[in-house]
């Protein structure tokens, strides 16, 4: 039989190997599925080493931009932040929101030198809603080329 | 008018509240009983003038009155009227007077319920409460305000969120704030025992009913948040792991370990510290919810820093309350120290300690990966977001840990717990549990997860069983009368909150076979399909028998028309729709579901890709309906739990 003290300290024993093991898979797990979001511009400057990286880019749908693939569900379409555009390629089931000329985040595996094939396309539950993380003066400048491409 | 009526009502309970708190404090410093009662007169006082107030706004939604703004902004002619009368919480202004009036009726209840049980803590926990009241009416009054007019009305309003007019979120955000605000009852008296160096297990038996009370309603109001989740936004889910729904989450881990933990304090008088600090962080997080959900912080750390007023200020309320309580509880910790201490790694007490230490590291998980993302955009350039499957590979291994806790910790016994009686208890359980993950592995349930948890639900399962057999067993052989039946009858209402808590745990064993079900086993396919096509998914062929148009007085949708037929030869029709509402031009996604008890069928109507030609996504979602059923049972338990009356529990411990 052990003693008081030693049961004590099996237990205390146990309780941290138990914990850290739990914490341990809570961060290995945590730092592999960060997902880093980019404007158009800044993975236009970062593309190079982000190869194999699951990668959200968001902006506005460029206006006249959308472009449907008839009989399938594949599309294709620009993602603007007022300075850049950059392509993107889906085959999928759109969001309500959806829509030229309203807020877009695009998500999926960045491989170089190919068109960004979009795994989800997310929008959010609001009329005016705009990407998350967009900034005040890239939604503003948006807005502006989205108004001289109707004109 | 009725809204100068609330607004007016809501200044004087304003002013009430600070006279409840400031005269429980004098009344109890000078030894004036007469103060007291003016505190305590003045809770239920507060309680009915926000009432009206709370009455005064959800009339002016029932009168149309778009004068005022907040109902300008989120109402319209068209509003069916349950949707009227509901639209009172479905901004944040509404929102926020909703939290204010449930805790002002919490309040009032408590005042009346424990006033002579409590006398000593009594005036604590007014003044403590009405401070927290005084927070929220603040908040209601002049940052965050649905009193205000607005002129010249409109001819009409904005109309309410069409994915909002559901009945999954008409009661979602009532049920979630019941409980949030119920956690404020035990907060206080926990507070109140501090201060008065009364910190026995009196403040724990005086708040068992509002914890296990506050734990059902958040339970509830997640479950019908999720319920929504699934039936409105049509991507097949319940569940996404958004910052919105974690925030609801962390309060209900942290209260769920409160819920365990208290029983060692009051059986062994152990873990008094540890109860003090999961009462107040289970009451933070509930703010901190609330601040997550109602400052616009999650939507853009930086739209929300060019108007942070609402935010800032819930921060700020949550802040002093952690120091306020934290700082309380070291100086008078002193009144928490016990002699008792956890040695016996076979015991209740430390499968209690396991139980909490897996739900610690749950709300852990949740916060880190809520609370990241916004510290990384606050403090940094780079803007991140953390997935589902990281909470997906953290949550069902501590969901495994949990569940097989759940089988031992109700059978183990206090102190020390032999191994003849672990032998009894848990030997059958464990080679039924082994049999059972045989079995499933035979009927080709190829997923690691799938079987772990078959194999732990069917322990659990077992030992519960075993347990109330063994018991019943016992009874009736001291009797020597009386059928199985009626002993087990007596059995169970002899100690409610015992069996309560069974008939939860067999609750969450439906809901955790629910999970398990459609999140390892959905499966999802995209049609194309012409009228007249014939299309096989699973064991249902699906046929487009038409596509046309549907309308009622608010809103008009494309609807397909579909036959699904089983392979046992049952027939349904489905009748997914597109629907645009009136007020809005936001196209929403109605999903057509079938339900049975072995699968969801989830069909959801996408564009017409060319003429004729409509893409029509598929889901099978397999027991689905058992998480649902599962949140069911877990109420009724605790409403079973919630029958047994302190006074029976006082006479058994003569």
């Amino acid at each position: 039989m052990m003693k008081k003290k030693q049961k004590r300290l099996f237990l205390m024993l146990t309780v941290l190997v138990v914990g850290g093991a739990l914490l341990s898979l809570v961060f290995s797990s945590f730092t592999g599925s960060l997902v880093y979001f980019y404007t158009p511009t800044e993975i236009i400057q970062k593309s190079d080493n982000l190869d194999g990286k699951t990668v959200r880019i968001g902006g506005m749908v460029q206006e006249g931009s959308l472009v449907k693939e008839e009989g399938t569900l594949k599309i294709r379409f620009l993602v603007t932040d007022g300075e850049n555009m950059f392509p993107v390629r889906y085959d999928g089931m759109l969001p309500d929101l959806f829509r030229e000329g309203q807020g877009v985040i695009v998500e999926g595996m960045w491989q170089g030198g190919q068109d960004f094939m979009a795994k989800s396309i997310l929008a959010k539950h609001s009329e005016d809603y705009m990407p998350v993380e967009m900034s005040e003066e890239g939604i503003a400048k948006a807005k502006k080329s989205i108004l001289k491409s109707m004109q | 008018m009725w809204i100068e009526i609330a607004h007016f009502s809501a200044l004087l309970a304003l002013i009430l509240t600070f006279l409840q708190i400031f005269s429980s404090l004098y009344g109890v410093t000078s030894g004036n009983n007469a103060w007291i009662r003016v505190g305590r007169h003045s809770a239920v006082v507060v309680a009915l003038l926000l009432t009206v107030s709370t009455v005064g706004l959800v009339n002016s939604f029932l009168n149309h009155d778009f004068s005022v703004l907040y109902v300008a902004k989120h109402a319209s002619l068209d509003l069916p009227i349950f949707y009227l009368a509901t639209a009172m919480w479905g901004g944040h202004e509404g929102s926020l007077l909703l939290w204010a009036w449930l805790l002002s009726v919490y309040i009032g209840v408590a005042a009346w319920r424990h006033w002579k049980t409590h006398p000593v803590s009594m005036p604590y926990v007014l003044a403590i409460l009405g401070a927290l009241l005084v927070g929220f009416l603040l908040l209601v009054l002049f940052l965050s305000t649905p009193f205000e007019r607005l002129i010249p009305p409109p001819f009409d309003g904005k109309d309410l969120n069409p994915l909002l007019q559901d009945p999954g979120m008409v009661f979602h955000p009532p049920f979630l704030y019941m409980g949030y605000v119920g956690f404020a009852i035990p907060y206080a008296f926990a507070m109140a025992a501090l201060i008065t160096g009364q910190a026995d297990e009196e403040w724990l038996v005086a708040t068992r009913r509002w914890t296990l009370f506050s734990w059902a309603m958040l339970t509830t109001g997640i479950v019908f948040g999720a319920y929504w989740a699934y039936y409105e936004l049509g991507w097949g889910g319940y569940w996404a792991w958004d910052p919105v729904e974690n925030a609801s989450f962390m309060p209900w881990l942290t209260a769920t370990a409160f819920l365990h933990s208290v029983m060692v304090q009051e059986q062994r008088q152990m873990f008094k510290t540890w109860n003090v600090f999961l009462v107040t962080m289970t009451f933070a997080l509930a703010i901190l919810g609330t601040f997550l959900v109602r400052s616009g912080v999650l939507s853009s750390v930086h739209s929300f820093a060019s108007d942070p007023g609402r935010g800032v200020y819930i921060l700020a309320f949550m802040t002093v309350l952690l120091f306020f309580s934290f700082g309380l509880l070291t100086m008078k910790s002193e009144h928490l120290e016990t002699d008792i201490k956890l040695e016996n790694p076979l015991s209740k007490e430390s499968a209690f300690l396991f139980n909490n230490l897996f739900l610690l590291v749950a709300t852990l998980t949740v916060l880190l990966g809520t609370l990241y993302p916004l510290a990384v955009e606050t403090w940094s350039d780079s803007k991140v977001s953390v997935g589902a499957p990281y909470y997906n590979a953290v949550f069902i291994p501590i969901m495994l840990g949990i569940i097989l806790m759940m089988g031992i910790g109700p059978v183990i016994s206090w102190r020390k717990a032999s191994f003849r009686q672990l032998k009894r208890d848990l030997l059958i359980p464990t080679i039924f549990a082994v049999v059972t993950g045989i079995a499933a592995w035979a009927m080709g349930m190829g997923n690691f997860y799938g079987i772990s948890t078959s194999v732990v639900m069917a322990f659990v399962l077992a030992t519960h069983i075993l347990d109330t057999r063994r018991k019943v067993v016992a009874r009736m052989k001291n009797r020597e009368s009386g059928s199985a039946v009626t002993t087990l009858w007596q059995l169970i209402s002899r100690n409610k909150r015992r069996y309560g808590g069974f008939v939860v745990h067999f609750g969450i064993l439906v809901m955790a076979a629910g999970f398990i079900g459609s999140g390892l086993y959905q499966e999802e396919k995209n049609l194309f399909m012409t009228s007249g096509d014939k299309v096989k998914v699973g064991s249902w062929n699906f046929t487009l028998d038409r596509v046309g148009t549907a309308s009622k007085y608010n809103w008009r949708a494309v609807e397909a028309v579909i036959t699904a037929e089983h392979d046992s030869g049952f027939s349904v029709e489905l009748r997914p729709q597109k629907r645009v509402y009136n007020e809005t031009s936001q196209p929403t996604t109605e999903a057509a579901i079938h339900t049975t008890w072995f699968e969801d069928i989830y069909v959801v109507l996408g564009d017409e890709v060319k003429k004729d030609v409509w893409s029509i996504r598929v889901y099978r979602n397999p027991l689905i309906v058992w998480v649902w059923t599962g949140s069911g049972i877990m109420a009724l338990g605790v409403i079973f739990a919630l029958m047994q009356g302190r006074i029976s529990r006082e006479k058994k411990l003569e």
